[in-house]
């Protein structure tokens, strides 16, 4: 669904890039993830995949389209939804909706059907100058899906929003991607990258450092410990304890035959924990 | 589709925003202005103090001759206060001047001084003729003392023989003159109208930018050239009601409203995508002013020019509101040509045109300026 080979970009036009020799392949039905902090060049790279910013060096394919010879169209099969809401402040939800749907040759979606699938029902018809920020950024969340898009950008979805909400939004893209949308998700949220994504790549300083599942990646970057907490003769002791050495294997058997266990715990590393091992950069 | 839809879009939103009431306002109060604040005509009655220092019939001849310019009038008597002093004066008015007869030489010169104005006084000299003493302000020019002096001391017969011999030859015929009102019609209209859709036109880009709907339009499959045009068609629009607002209510239904129509259309467009192209370099309002002043700036020059026909060199000919003026008022001249306006507006269509290209590859370069 997207290709990008070699992918340079400089704001300057000079040698100061802002992504490097970027490359990769997402594949049709593919959650993505696009990881790193602020100014690593996500938002970069996405502007080039979305028609954006023009493209300087590298050949660039998305949904089928080349992006050196952007043809309108293809847009029909794109939705973006950006990190900064961007909706009309002097219309109201629906006109908003209402007046996008008319952009594009293709089939739309029913504002109000979108509009009740982020929990906007019953605001419809207020101006989005009153609405707050994350009533905001659901709009603008919900209005990429106004083309039935098949290749769908998303750039920090759940930001700002609270924990209700957000799981409602990763439930609409888990939905989405079920029907075989392709997702090219733009974060610096670990969590939400973890639980949704096929693949992650991590970029920082415009360079992709890896590319790979986030199971592979705890896999290969986590330790294999057991974190144990137990009751033994009333007393409550703690131990780590690794899952491939035999002695240790033996050990963890006894306790948990012998004693009551309190909590234990595997040592797996989260996603986080593995970009700052890659990449030595945290993500803020 | 796509297109009406903009359009629709950029209707409700200049509705429901400030810059389109504005305009609207601005233009009335503009109407208001012309209507009751210009007179019809300028009139602008000279003032003089005069004394007569003459034998009382001497008098009476003089302001006889004064009255014969007005007949039925008599003269009224005033008091003028200067300097702490008040002065009984007598007041003449004709068409052009306002005559204060006063009692002494005295009161003509201190009001002369006070007031600014030209003083004379009449005697007779040792042989029985007038005898003018002017006291003048010193920033009259060399002409004007120059044909005093002729009045004054070549006989009235000469004068009106040569008056008589002198051949007036009408180059053109049929030329009916504007009203000082009407007058001021075209640079209203040309700065109010067509060029506030400069102003309006960046204001509403500039806005624009700060919700960053720019961007979300520019993942549709509706081009940028769509968009900008739906902006340049609410302002032509708003252009066109607020330049007929200022225009009818003064010329009522004696012009070429088609026309009129035609050249506002065309020079809104040009002005309209002027401010798109310096919008288009600018992330907000405050980073455009400095360019947008200078724009004003320039343009107005030709208002000047319009208003004093002997100062009209040849560069500011080449200002576009220099064709915008003259265009209105070939208009609304009784007698005026109407292939001027035609060919300027054919103008700034084309010129328009060539603008909106350019534009159309600067917003497709720079949506995230």
């Amino acid at each position: 669904m997207i290709k990008v080979k070699g992918l340079y970009h400089s704001y300057l036009r000079n040698n100061d890039y802002a992504v490097r020799d970027v490359n990769f392949e997402v594949g049709e039905g593919e959650i993505f993830g696009f990881l790193g902090p602020s100014g690593a060049g996500k938002s970069t790279t996405q502007g080039i995949l979305t028609g954006l910013l023009q493209l300087q060096k590298g050949d660039v394919t998305v949904a089928g389209y080349d992006i050196k010879k952007l043809k309108r169209k293809m847009f029909n099969r794109i939705g973006m939804s950006f990190e900064q809401s961007n909706v009309y402040s002097k219309m109201t939800a629906r006109e908003n909706l209402n007046f996008y749907r008319r952009l594009f040759d293709v089939e739309t979606r029913d504002p109000d059907e979108l509009l009740d699938l982020v929990g906007l029902k019953g605001k419809e018809n207020i101006r989005t100058e009153e609405f707050s920020k994350g009533m905001k950024h659901r709009l603008t969340f919900a209005r990429s899906m106004i083309n039935n898009p098949t290749m769908w950008f998303l750039d920090e979805p759940t930001t700002g929003l609270d924990p209700a909400i957000a799981a409602v939004i990763k439930d609409i893209i888990k939905d989405r991607n079920r029907e075989g949308v392709t997702v090219f998700l733009t974060t610096h949220n670990m969590f939400i990258a973890e639980e949704l994504c096929d693949r992650v790549a991590f970029i920082v300083d415009g360079v992709i450092k890896l590319i790979d599942s986030p199971r592979n990646l705890r896999l290969q970057y986590g330790e294999k410990l057991v974190e144990v907490e137990y009751s033994h003769n009333g007393q409550v002791k703690k131990d780590c304890l690794s899952t491939i050495i035999d002695k240790d294997k033996d050990k963890l058997e006894k306790i948990i035959r012998e004693n009551e266990i309190i909590t234990m715990h595997t040592k797996e590393a989260n996603l986080e924990q593995i970009f700052i091992k890659v990449t030595g950069r945290g993500l803020a | 589709m796509k297109l009406w839809s903009s359009f629709k879009k950029e209707l409700i939103l200049a509705s429901r925003g400030f810059y389109f009431y504005v305009e609207l306002g601005f233009a009335i109060v503009l109407m208001l202005v012309v209507l009751l604040a210009i007179p019809e005509n300028f009139r602008t009655r000279t003032v003089e103090y005069l004394h007569l220092d003459l034998p009382s019939q001497g008098q009476e001849l003089f302001i006889d001759a004064l009255l014969e310019e007005d007949p039925g009038s008599s003269p009224e008597t005033v008091e003028l206060e200067t300097g702490g002093n008040i002065y009984e004066a007598r007041l003449i008015q004709t068409e052009e001047q306002e005559i204060y007869l006063l009692d002494s030489e005295e009161a003509v010169r201190e009001l002369a001084d006070s007031e600014r104005n030209p003083g004379i006084v009449v005697t007779l000299d040792s042989q029985n003729r007038l005898f003018y003493r002017y006291y003048l302000q010193g920033y009259e020019s060399a002409r004007l003392k120059n044909l005093l002096s002729i009045v004054f001391n070549e006989s009235s017969e000469v004068l009106q023989q040569r008056l008589e011999q002198q051949e007036v030859r009408a180059l053109t015929t049929g030329f009916e003159p504007l009203s000082d009102r009407e007058n001021t019609l075209p640079p209203i209209v040309a700065f109010s109208g067509s060029l506030m859709g400069m102003f309006v036109m960046a204001a509403y880009i500039f806005l624009d930018k700060k919700e960053g709907v720019i961007e979300a339009y520019a993942v549709t499959s509706s081009s940028i050239g769509i968009y900008i045009l739906s902006k340049v068609f609410v302002l032509l629009l708003t252009t066109l009601i607020s330049g007929l607002i200022i225009i009818m209510p003064v010329m009522g239904f004696t012009i070429n409203y088609g026309l009129v129509i035609l050249l506002l259309l065309a020079t809104g467009f040009f002005a309209s995508v002027v401010g798109l192209l310096v919008a288009s370099f600018h992330d907000n309002m405050t980073k455009a002013f400095g360019v947008i002043y200078l724009l004003f700036f320039i343009l107005m020059v030709p208002g000047i020019a319009y208003f004093i026909p002997g100062w009209d060199p040849f560069w500011v000919r080449l200002i576009p509101t220099y064709p915008i003026l003259q265009a209105f008022r070939e208009i609304i001249l009784p007698a005026g040509d109407i292939s001027y306006p035609l060919y300027t507006s054919a103008g700034f269509l084309a010129a328009g045109a060539a603008l909106f290209v350019l534009t159309d590859i600067r917003f497709k370069r720079t949506l995230r300026v």
